[in-house]
């Protein structure tokens, strides 16, 4: 048996290892999303049995997010509720009825849920979808 | 000049170029264990699908239709027809009435002080005895 020479050192084929890794380097960063689109303040209550809401979604879907004092925001951005009513009334005016999908926290009271509905109505929507959590994925949060 | 003359005379020995690989593969799995870190799973969400009548009185039809449930949410509970219910039996209820008919209305309303997740509560149970045809009202 040769004796292998101390200074060669041990040689594993690195080749198939780096394909691996860059794969899935790419995937992650292929997945990644730096910016979340909803408020991450904002905790659902749990619904078991409501539809899953599907990865392919109506493109003229608008998701209202109202957190727990009340304040409405769309994309994690905070408006007022005459811009809400603004932005729904030129959707409304541009794609005529539209889904409407309330984020809303679980300890918001109805008043600030009444008021986004109200404006929903005004603008002449009567479906309202509200968001609640199927299945918790992500690390659970203490409550 | 001796190591160039070195490299030159291994490189004529047909041995082929050798790349420093170290560095890279440092780099690289220090970009893996980053992107493996910050990766978040998404909770599944579902939507709970509900009808909000006019907010003007005049066009609530009122007593219109037999079947029709009320159903009140308070801040702390429910009321049923007039009379205080628990979930669990509020449940029973409506799997037994949607076990007649999934068409029939039930009528929501909420107190403006009553928390968002009972009303969430309520169109899950609602959602699981396949109740399709509700109203919510705010009080």
């Amino acid at each position: 048996m040769p004796r292998r020479e101390p200074s060669e050192g041990c040689e594993i084929n690195m080749t198939p290892m780096i394909d691996v890794v860059f794969q899935l380097i790419i995937f992650f960063i292929v997945t990644i999303q730096m910016e979340k689109e909803f408020n991450p303040e904002i905790e659902l209550e749990d619904s078991r049995h409501g539809p899953i809401v599907e990865g392919e979604q109506d493109p003229r879907t608008i998701e209202i997010e109202i957190d727990r004092r009340g304040w409405i925001s769309i994309h994690n951005a905070q408006l007022s509720r005459a811009r809400l009513r603004e932005i729904m009334k030129a959707r409304f005016d541009k794609y005529g009825s539209f889904p409407v999908l309330i984020r809303a926290d679980r300890r918001t009271r109805h008043r600030d849920v009444r008021s986004v509905m109200d404006v929903c109505t005004e603008t002449g929507i009567w479906r309202i979808n509200f968001l609640a959590v199927y299945e918790r994925r992500a690390e659970e949060r203490t409550r | 000049m001796r190591r160039q003359g070195d490299t030159a005379k291994r490189r004529r020995k047909g041995e082929a170029a050798k790349l420093e690989m170290t560095p890279m593969i440092d780099v690289v799995f220090q970009l893996l264990i980053f992107f493996i870190v910050t990766l978040k799973q998404e909770d599944i969400l579902s939507h709970l699908d509900v009808s909000r009548p006019a907010p003007d009185p005049n066009a609530v039809p009122e007593k219109q239709v037999e079947d029709l449930l009320n159903i009140t949410v308070y801040e702390d509970g429910y009321v049923l027809n007039g009379r205080p219910v628990a979930l669990p039996e509020l449940d029973r209820h409506l799997t037994r009435l949607a076990s007649f008919s999934k068409s029939i209305s039930v009528i929501i309303r909420c107190t403006a002080d009553s928390p968002h997740s009972l009303l969430v509560q309520l169109l899950d149970i609602c959602a699981k005895a396949g109740l399709q045809n509700l109203a919510v009202f705010s009080l």
